[in-house]
Order: structure tokens, then C-alpha cells, then sequence
């Protein structure tokens, strides 16, 4: 597809002012440059437009123009996504929600409540906490992430491990497809008929369509929470620890490991009263009735106890709860105090593998000459190794990216998954074939084509590219931005 | 059928599992009979069957424990019946990840009973365990009243391996429990009834058995006063793993000495503490205005009341003439049973109810007139009987559910009624603007329409 004449851009441009009001088209390429890339800033790439909708009627006149023009078109949340999943494609659309941003219903009676895709995930907990009521999928980044973006990657978070993720809490949807028809799939009752279409829609990365309203279940905020902090000497007892916490039948809302190097990043920098000289250290949190909390809290001291734990304590108010928690929650700006840069890398194993992988983690980054920080969701074997580096220094990055996609590969070797809750993306649209096989591909992309038969809608992501598909035997399809140029690696 | 096709059949399962002729009246549906039934007992068997069956135009009809069959618009051709019956290995579970795989013609009832030995469970408990199989309670997305805390198929469901149309072995999401991970295959083969492809095997997310397991029936005099405890309920800071309501009829069905009135069943699991102070804070909660008087029950007595529930479908009325499924809003059920049972009424007719109260899905059930007339067995394990019963003021009395249900912004599901009222009624609502995506995904996964063809929403 030949790029867009200046005198072309400038008649869209007008087209879309008409449509959308003065303000919501940004098209110079300095303006365009806070949306190159998201929080993978590995890669980067501009799109023609960005544009910011108000309305659902907006997003799919714009839908229907990229159509008619034939160029790409992405949506775009809040940008804190990690797999390069909304980056713009061969120029074309990018297509803000961050200004369908309402609540637009609440009904606590039935507990649901209809949103707008740009509102950030932790404001749909503020709106209804006071009556006693919070939206339980908490990705690190709650503070800023949308929920129209988590729904496209189907976000987790730490207390998934009992709550369950994204998909668990969307009821419906309201979505503009990829031609530009607005249709509801799902809505505020159970067990719609036909197809699942909200299931299959969580997780779709933009490939689907675009959602421009959301039914999500919300939560009663439990009445009693404990949180333990449990110490130890060697990481395997720690792993060791979350398996005889499930074996003693207990599902704790959250299980979070941290590794010694983040551990003192995060003293260094806030002070939030972890040991230092540990090796690794669980904190644990379990919810719901102050009846028998207790005792959970006894059952899961005993089994870290057990498991070899040096030291394991509850914390005793919220004060200190809170203190615990964002030792955890900012572990990322911790590793920005003692590394010019990281890459968070997401990785998925049977928790029972835990000792084996993180041992392998160690080697494998260790051989590439790089350091590692591992905080993790450890209850549902959801790692995040962060890789530091320091960028200035020459092939470091490939580095990384080698060290990075060893480690998937042991995660697919022990029968896990390359995403825990990132996303493929563009990042890891070329690991596929490390799970999938081609016949499982071939129906991806069948299901991709019922939704999106011009490929129009979010372009090159999820579907490996030309190398892959041949080391692995699969039929190339393009990729339109690495058929351009526009977009690389480094 | 020709004798040609029961050797190609034969060349792929062997002779032993073929039947053909009379052999196949077990599993006659709605009526018709499938031209034969095979075994097949590996997955690379199930799609050289598929792929036999694409080449011929013959329809196929995956079958499991056979429970949910008469689910869906009946089939104009059967074809052949693909039953999953010899696939039924538990392949690994895995108690320290919390995960176990098994083989789609496994029943829940063994699957339950292996996990159990190491102390763990799927938090999934729809009617007919002993029958049902897992592929068959993916395909149907069957649940039951443990759904109000633990979800359904789509929430428990991490991984499958489906076989398609055309032959090719597909698998989808994983064995871990959290995974993103390219489409989730598994959401929308959950609830498909097989038209999409056929299940071979299944990986789940379990559960720890509870400590303590105890249900609480709760008696009120009227369905009016028990939604307003699930209200009460719903807002309090109890968390019930069950909360399903019963209107007369089907509590007379469940404690044949009851009195009038209507009743909650509730679950309380848990470690010991929380179901003890749960169940005694109960009363407070469920009190005012409403005469209560509540029983808890444990072991055996409770497995048999959930049991009895399950059947309540088949059981709740002597005649029965048709069940319908409804979604509605939590707080809509009292009211759309009270309305639904005076439709029955008007039109002359029994009525009995069962809903998952907190989660708002109903099942209505229409009996017969006299009430006389006896419930005889018919091919998948249906409800039977209601013959003496015009099918037409059957047919009217559904049509004026659905009616009511829609005006409530709800939908409707006939799920069971004898093939006369099925050729009066929809069985599905209509499915509006989503039908144009779900008929491009079944081209796309089936283009030849193998798989239940005009089973499914919208005639997929």
C-alpha cells in the first residue's frame, strides 16, 4: 500500500476534524511521537494520525474511513501496555479511548457496572468503593492502565491467583468490528446464547475490533485481609513454600515472590522493611471473612515454617500491610535506581517448576553477562524476570533479547506459556511456534479472518513473521510494518 | 446405510466399534436415526472420521454421556454419531499445580472421584455427573448451583485440544492457569453444542476440597419474600458457594411433606469457622418480615438434596411439557417466576421453578394440565411424557415466556420439550447483529457445515 500524499493527509485530516471536532487529530510528527511506542520501548513506530473519539458513533465513523482509505488502525488505552501490542502500523490510525473515560452505570444491587474503554482501571474502584465495592483485576499498573486495554490483553495481576483475570469480570461488551458495525456481544445477564464473542474478544490484542462499552462484574470488598511476610535463606525454599501452602488447601488471594537483587533495590530506595541479606522473600495475602482468618494465616506461617522459612511474620495493621505491598508494587522504579534500563519479561509455568526455572533464569542471564531481578506472581506460576542492562553499552540489547527468549524457551519446555498477562504483541508474535503448532496457528488466524477478513484492524501483531514461520515450517504472512521498514527490533 | 460405509468406518475404529442398523436405536434423536455410531479410541481417529464424513456430506453428531442431547434444534440427519466413550483417560493431574488434563469422554463423576483421592476438586457441579462427560459439559456448558461462587466452564477451563472439520488436530490455551497466549480457543468452544469441532481432551483449574461442606434450606412463604433474603444476601458480607431459589412446586418435588411457600438453598464451604459463623449468622440476615425455618444439612443428606435439584427439571412436575432456560438480573428472578407462573396459569397449565438466584439464571419449567399424565423416557435422558397436552397451548404458554423474559431484557432457551412444541416454538432466541460474526467463525472452522449442522443460534 503506497503511503498517504501530503495532500491526502491533509483532506483526512480536515475529515476527521469535521467528525471528531478541532483537538482530537493530532498529525504533525512531534505530536505523533508520544504515541511511537508503548511501555515496550524497544519498539517504536508513527503513525499518520492519532485521534481521540468521544463517543462509540465516533469510533466507528473512523473505522469505516480507514476502511474506505485502506489504512491500518490501532486502539490505544493508556500506552503502559508490554508487548508492543498498540503500536501503529505502516503510518495509518491510532485511535485514542483516553477521552471515553466515563462510569457510565453502576448497579450495585446486580453488582455490575458499564464503563467507557478509557477509564483507568484503579478509578472504577474509586467510584465504588465508598458503597463497599472494588473491580478485582489489578494489573501493576492499575494506576494508569484502561480498561478497554486490559481487555484487550486480558490483564492479570497479583490477586488473579484467587479472583481470576480480565476475562473472569467482563460480562459484555459493546465493540465496533473491524468494518465498522457497532454490535453488542454479551451483556448484563449469564450464559448469553451462541458463541462465547465476549470470551473470545478479552485477550484478542485489538484484532477483533474495538470496544467502546464494558459490563464488568464487581466485587464486594472482603471483610477481613491478612498479609505475611515470610523470609528465607535459599529461593528454592521459597518455591518449595507456595506449593505446600496449595497443598494444605488454602487458595490465598495473592502469592508474590521477590528476589534478593530487588529486595535491596527496593530498600535502597523506599525502605519498606524486607531483610536485606534474604534470598528470597513470599508475601502472602489472604481474604474474606474475619471468621477462620486466623487460622489462615497459622496454616500458611506453618507451611513456610516448614518449607524452610527463617522468619515469618503477619502484618499487624494496615500500615504496615501497605508498607509491604509497595515494596512490592514498586519494584519497577527500584531497578530504575540501579540500572539505566531493564526489559520485564512474562513467562508462565506449572508452579510446581518453580525451583528448576528460576534456577535455569539465573544461568542463562548469567551467561549472557546481564543481572536479573525476579517479583513475580508466584501462586499461579506467573514470572517476570527483569533483565538490567545499560543501553549505551554495544549489544547489550541483543543481549537481552537472546537471554529473554532463552528463558521462554524453558517456559515452553516445562509445558508453561510465553505470556502470563503482557501479551504476544508484537514482542512475541515470533515465539508462537515455542507453544503453538502450525495447525494451531492456521485456526488463530481463521478466527482472526472472520473478525477482520481485511487485516486492517491492528496489523503484525500476535502472528509470528516470515524467520519464524520458516524455522518452524509455517506459511509466511506478512508483516505489513517489517515489510516497510518501519518499525525494527533496536 | 451402505455396507461400503460401515467398512471405511470399520478400516479406521475397527469392526468393534461400529454399529449400524437396530444396534443404533440407543441413540435415536428426536426421532431420527443416525445412519451409524462409531467409537473411535484415539484423536487421530476422531479426525480421519471427520475427515471420512467432509468427503461423503455426511453430518456428524458428537455424543458424550448423551445427557444434553435434546438440547438445540433437532437435526435433519444425525449422520453419524461420534461417540467420545472410549476416550476417557485421566492423562496427569498434577495436585501441587492445581491443574489435571483428562480425555473428553471421562464423566465428571470419575474425574471428581480421582481428583478427590488427593484432596481436590473442579469446582463445577452440574445435574448427571455419573453420565455427563467433561467434553460434553464443555460443549453444553452445563453448571450448577456451586456456580454462584466458582463460575462456570469459561472460568475454569485453561486449556483443549479440538479436533476440526477438516481433520486438523488444534489446540488451544494451555495447561497453566493464567495464560494470554494467543485467542482463547477454549471461550469459544465452551457452549458451541459441537458445531465448531470436537473436543478430544481438556485441561481444568481445581480447587482444595473444603474442609467443611454444609447446605442450608431456608423456607419462606412466598418467592417474593426469598428474592428478597438473596437481596439481603447478595449484600451482605456472607459469600454463599450456592444460592439458588425453588418455588413451590419445586419444593414440593424436593420434600414431599413441605408445606406452600418457596425456599433457598444455599452452600456454605470452607474452613470450619467460616461455614460455622456463616450458617449462624444466617438467620439475622434472612429474617425480617419472612417466616423462616431453616435445616442444615451434611454428608450424604446434602449430596442428595443438590442431587435432587439437579433433577428438578425432570422431576419437579408429574407432566412435564417443556423446560426453558431464562437469564435475567439477580434481581429480576422473583418477579419473572411470580409472572412466569401466572402465564402458566392463563394458559391452564402447571408451572414449576429453579433458579441460581444470585447469578439470575432461571429454569422454568411448564407441566401439564391435569397433571395426570405420566413422564415416559425418551432418547437423552429428556424429561418425557406431557402428550395428553395440546402442543399448541404448550407452544402459546413458552411464546408468552419468552415474551415476558425479553421484556425483562433477558433471554430464553428452550431447552427440552417433546418435537411437537419444538417445531412451534424457537428453541434460540434470535440471535440479532452478532449472527453475521458467529456464522463467519462456523464457516471458517466448518465450512462444509460437518459438525450438528442446524443445531445452534441462528440455524449455525
Amino acid at each position: 500500500m503506497p503511503p498517504l500524499t501530503d495532500a491526502r493527509k491533509q483532506a483526512l485530516r480536515r475529515e476527521m476534524e469535521t467528525l471528531l471536532g478541532k483537538g482530537a487529530v493530532l498529525s504533525d510528527p512531534e505530536e505523533l511521537l508520544s504515541y511511537e511506542s508503548d511501555g515496550l520501548t524497544l519498539f517504536r513506530a508513527l503513525a499518520d494520525f492519532v485521534v481521540f473519539p468521544q463517543s462509540a458513533e465516533h469510533v466507528s465513523a473512523l473505522v469505516k474511513l480507514a476502511q474506505r482509505e485502506q489504512i491500518p488502525f490501532v486502539a490505544r488505552g493508556a500506552g503502559t501496555g508490554l508487548s508492543g501490542g498498540c503500536l501503529p502500523a505502516e503510518g495509518g490510525l491510532v485511535i485514542s479511548l483516553m477521552r471515553m473515560n466515563r462510569v457510565l452505570e453502576v448497579d450495585y444491587a446486580n453488582q455490575i457496572a458499564v464503563v467507557e474503554p478509557g477509564l483507568v482501571n484503579l478509578h472504577l474502584s474509586w467510584a465504588v468503593g465508598p458503597q463497599g465495592f472494588y473491580y478485582a483485576p489489578d494489573p501493576s499498573s492499575q494506576q494508569a492502565c484502561t480498561i478497554g486495554g486490559n481487555i484487550a490483553n486480558n490483564s492479570g495481576g497479583p490477586h488473579t491467583l484467587k479472583y481470576g483475570v480480565t476475562t473472569n469480570h467482563v460480562l459484555g461488551l459493546e465493540v465496533v468490528l473491524p468494518d465498522g458495525e457497532l454490535i453488542w456481544i454479551g451483556g448484563k445477564t449469564r450464559d448469553p446464547q451462541g458463541y462465547d464473542l465476549t470470551g473470545l474478544f478479552v485477550g484478542s490484542e485489538g484484532t477483533f475490533g474495538i470496544a467502546t462499552k464494558i459490563v464488568v462484574r464487581l466485587m464486594k470488598k472482603p471483610q477481613a485481609v491478612k498479609t505475611v511476610l515470610a523470609v528465607f535463606d535459599e529461593v528454592d525454599q521459597a518455591s518449595e513454600a507456595v506449593s505446600a501452602i496449595i497443598g494444605r488447601g488454602l487458595v490465598p488471594a495473592a502469592m508474590e515472590m521477590i528476589d534478593q537483587l530487588t529486595i535491596q533495590a527496593v530498600e535502597d530506595a523506599f525502605g519498606c522493611g524486607y531483610p536485606r541479606d534474604a534470598a528470597a522473600a513470599l508475601l502472602i495475602e489472604v481474604d474474606g471473612l474475619a471468621a477462620g482468618m486466623d487460622e489462615q494465616a497459622e496454616r500458611i506461617s506453618q507451611a513456610c515454617r516448614e518449607a524452610g522459612a527463617r522468619d515469618v511474620r503477619v502484618a499487624r495493621d494496615t500500615a504496615e500491610r501497605e508498607l509491604l505491598w509497595k515494596g512490592r508494587k514498586s519494584a519497577f522504579g527500584a531497578y530504575g535506581r540501579i540500572s539505566p534500563a531493564y526489559m520485564v519479561m512474562d513467562g508462565v509455568i506449572p508452579r510446581t517448576k518453580l525451583p528448576y526455572v528460576l534456577r535455569r533464569v539465573n544461568e542463562i542471564v548469567a551467561a549472557h553477562g546481564l543481572r536479573v531481578g525476579n517479583v513475580f506472581h508466584a501462586g499461579d506460576g506467573n514470572l517476570h524476570p527483569n533483565l538490567l542492562y545499560d543501553p549505551r553499552e554495544p549489544g547489550a540489547e541483543a543481549r537481552v533479547v537472546a537471554a529473554g527468549g532463552e528463558i521462554l524457551k524453558v517456559c515452553a519446555e516445562v509445558g508453561g506459556s510465553i505470556s502470563g498477562e503482557h501479551g504476544i504483541g508484537l514482542e512475541k508474535a515470533d515465539y508462537m511456534p515455542l507453544i503453538f503448532s502450525e495447525a494451531d496457528l492456521d485456526c488463530m488466524y481463521r478466527l482472526r479472518r472472520a473478525f477482520n477478513p481485511t487485516g486492517l484492524c491492528n496489523p503484525g501483531k500476535i502472528f509470528p513473521s516470515r524467520k519464524a514461520c520458516g524455522e518452524a515450517g509455517i506459511a509466511y504472512r506478512p508483516h505489513p510494518i517489517e515489510e516497510k521498514g518501519l518499525a525494527q527490533r533496536f | 446405510m451402505d455396507s461400503n460405509l460401515a467398512r471405511r468406518l470399520a478400516a479406521i475404529v475397527g469392526e468393534r466399534h461400529v454399529l449400524t442398523g437396530i444396534e443404533c436405536s440407543p441413540y435415536v434423536l428426536e426421532g431420527r436415526t443416525p445412519e451409524a455410531v462409531v467409537f473411535p479410541g484415539a484423536r487421530e481417529e476422531v479426525a480421519a472420521l471427520l475427515v471420512l464424513a467432509g468427503e461423503d456430506g455426511m453430518p456428524v453428531t458428537p455424543w458424550g454421556g448423551g445427557t444434553r442431547m435434546s438440547v438445540g434444534l433437532p437435526p435433519a440427519r444425525p449422520g453419524l454419531v461420534l461417540s467420545l466413550k472410549r476416550l476417557d483417560r485421566l492423562i496427569e493431574h498434577e495436585p501441587g499445580d492445581l491443574t489435571a488434563t483428562a480425555e473428553a469422554g471421562l464423566t465428571l463423576g470419575a474425574f471428581q472421584e480421582a481428583l478427590g483421592r488427593r484432596g481436590q476438586w473442579l469446582s463445577l457441579d452440574p445435574p448427571n455427573p455419573r453420565e455427563g462427560t467433561l467434553g460434553g459439559i464443555v460443549a453444553s456448558n452445563a453448571s450448577g448451583p456451586r456456580r454462584h461462587l466458582y463460575g462456570t466452564m469459561r472460568d475454569l477451563l485453561i486449556g483443549l485440544t479440538v479436533i476440526l472439520a477438516d481433520g486438523s488436530i488444534v489446540r488451544g490455551g494451555g495447561k497453566v492457569v493464567k495464560n494470554v497466549a494467543g485467542y482463547d480457543l477454549p471461550k469459544l468452544v465452551i457452549g458451541s453444542f459441537g458445531t465448531l469441532g470436537v473436543v478430544v481432551e481438556a485441561t481444568f483449574k481445581l480447587r482444595p476440597r473444603p474442609d467443611t461442606d454444609r447446605l442450608v434450606l431456608a423456607r419462606f412463604e412466598r418467592v417474593k419474600d426469598a428474592g428478597a433474603a438473596v437481596r439481603a444476601l447478595m449484600a451482605s458480607d456472607l459469600i454463599p458457594s450456592a444460592l439458588d431459589l425453588v418455588d413451590t412446586e419445586a419444593l414440593r418435588a424436593l420434600d414431599p411433606g413441605g408445606r406452600e411457600g418457596a425456599a433457598l438453598l444455599l452452600g456454605f464451604d470452607g474452613i470450619a469457622e467460616q461455614v460455622e459463623w456463616q450458617c449462624a449468622e444466617l438467620p439475622k440476615i434472612l429474617g425480617a418480615g419472612a417466616r423462616v425455618d431453616t435445616r442444615v444439612l451434611d454428608g450424604a443428606e446434602r449430596d442428595a438434596l443438590w442431587q435432587a435439584v439437579g433433577a428438578l427439571p425432570r422431576a419437579a412436575l408429574p407432566g412435564v411439557t417443556g423446560v426453558m432456560k431464562w437469564g435475567v438480573l439477580p434481581s429480576q428472578v422473583a418477579e419473572v417466576i411470580d409472572s412466569g407462573g401466572d402465564v402458566a396459569r392463563r394458559h391452564g397449565l402447571t408451572a414449576a421453578f429453579t433458579a441460581h438466584a444470585g447469578m439470575g439464571i432461571v429454569t422454568a419449567i411448564l407441566g401439564s394440565s391435569s397433571g395426570g399424565s405420566t413422564p415416559g423416557g425418551s432418547s437423552g435422558g429428556s424429561p418425557g411424557g406431557g402428550a395428553a397436552v395440546a402442543a399448541t397451548s404448550v407452544a402459546a404458554a413458552l411464546g408468552d415466556w419468552r415474551a415476558l423474559v425479553h421484556a425483562a431484557g433477558g433471554h430464553a432457551m428452550l431447552e427440552w420439550a417433546p418435537l411437537a412444541v419444538k417445531e412451534r416454538v424457537p428453541v434460540w432466541d434470535p440471535p440479532g447483529a452478532p449472527q453475521r460474526i458467529m456464522a463467519r467463525l462456523k464457516a471458517e472452522l466448518d465450512p462444509r457445515g460437518t459438525l450438528n449442522p442446524g443445531r445452534f443460534v441462528g440455524g449455525i
